[in-house]
């Protein structure tokens, strides 16, 4: 009699630890799935169902191309007045300084201007400079 | 039961000059958005049933708003407001008034427009996206803060509707079969216990 009751409690015994088990093992599963849809789930601040538009990739390539064409024309546009505003220089002073051997003004060095101006006074070798500059000719 | 339907009991003004009332589809329920809407980072949603019916209560009161060119959400254009709302099949149709007076183009739009050209947009706040990595989010908690009026083309459900009732009957019936409260002891719950109370006898008034 005395076995048999033995063997029913060591029975028992690992019954008892089977279920305990069990149960540690359902405690890690359960905290698994919540981990789980914590991590797929979320929250939005705020949603409206009209539809965002952006803009395609071409639409805002062409603008960009626009752009970039249109500050072309204004930099072409800019340095044709630069070559079309150079002023002609008085007559005066072309003869003035043909007489001392510079008979082209489209570009005229400084030292070779000063010697051509070697005669004139201060002020009036400012008032040729000041000419030819305006027409674009000093270099 | 289940209170598929809910009203703010507006009193009665006759040849009111401000009020217009309106109606229309707010949104499918249990259906996918034909498009991402703003917000969604580009998935489009699903609103569950379940959500929209628990969040019925948030949209009554709420406001409908406008932009100029009749494309999205501006909360600074209030043009009228939601007084009715319920879930009939898989639409959310809701009813109220435009500010008529107040907002005179909003009302030119409507009848110089083509014809259901109209539609409508929700907008939530709080939203419950039940997986992120779903390709199509389903919504399964939101909180309605207000709606827009906008062309048919520009609203992430294309089956929306927005219309103008020329003439308005709402027919005010008893709950005949028993309420079961999304919660029961919230006050979303206590609120719609007040709704109830109001909801008494039958009677159809034409506006």
């Amino acid at each position: 009699m005395s076995i048999e009751t033995n063997d029913v409690l060591g029975s028992l015994s690992e019954s008892m630890e089977r279920l305990s088990a069990a149960t540690s093992l359902l405690e890690k599963t359960v905290n698994w799935l919540e981990q789980r849809e914590v991590s797929m789930t979320g929250e939005l601040l705020k949603i409206t169902a009209a539809v965002e538009e952006k803009p395609r990739p071409e639409q805002e390539l062409e603008r960009k191309l626009a752009v970039a064409e249109q500050q072309i024309a204004e930099l072409r546009a800019a340095a044709a007045q630069g070559v079309t505003a150079r002023k002609t220089v008085p007559a005066a002073t072309a003869q003035l300084l043909a007489k001392q051997g510079i008979t082209t003004l489209d570009s005229v060095e400084a030292g070779a201007l000063d010697v051509a101006l070697t005669g004139l006074s201060i002020e009036q070798r400012i008032a040729v400079k000041s000419q030819l500059m305006r027409a674009g000719a000093l270099v | 039961m289940r209170l598929d339907a809910m009203a703010v009991t507006m009193p009665e003004v006759e040849g009111h000059p401000n009020r217009v009332p309106f109606e229309g589809v707010l949104t499918l329920v249990d259906e996918p958005s034909n498009r991402a809407p703003s917000g969604a980072r580009g998935h489009r949603v699903i609103l569950t049933r379940a959500a929209a019916l628990s969040a019925l209560p948030s949209l009554l009161g709420m406001a409908v708003d406008y932009t100029p060119r009749w494309d999205g959400h501006d909360a600074r254009r209030k043009c009228g407001i939601i007084t009715e709302a319920d879930v009939a099949g898989n639409q959310l149709k809701v009813s109220g008034y435009l500010f008529g007076r107040d907002f005179p183009e909003v009302e030119q739009q409507l009848t110089r427009g083509a014809p259901e050209s109209m539609g409508m947009s929700y907008e939530l706040a709080d939203a419950h996206v039940a997986d992120m990595k779903a390709e199509v989010w389903t919504l399964t908690r939101a909180t309605f803060t207000g709606a827009a009026i906008l062309l048919r083309e520009k609203a992430a459900y294309r089956s929306t509707a927005f219309r103008l009732q020329g003439k308005r009957c709402r027919t005010v019936v008893p709950m005949e079969r028993p309420v079961r409260m999304a919660a029961r002891h919230s006050a979303y719950g206590r609120g719609i216990n007040q709704g109830l109370q109001i909801l008494k006898g039958k009677e159809t008034r034409c506006l």
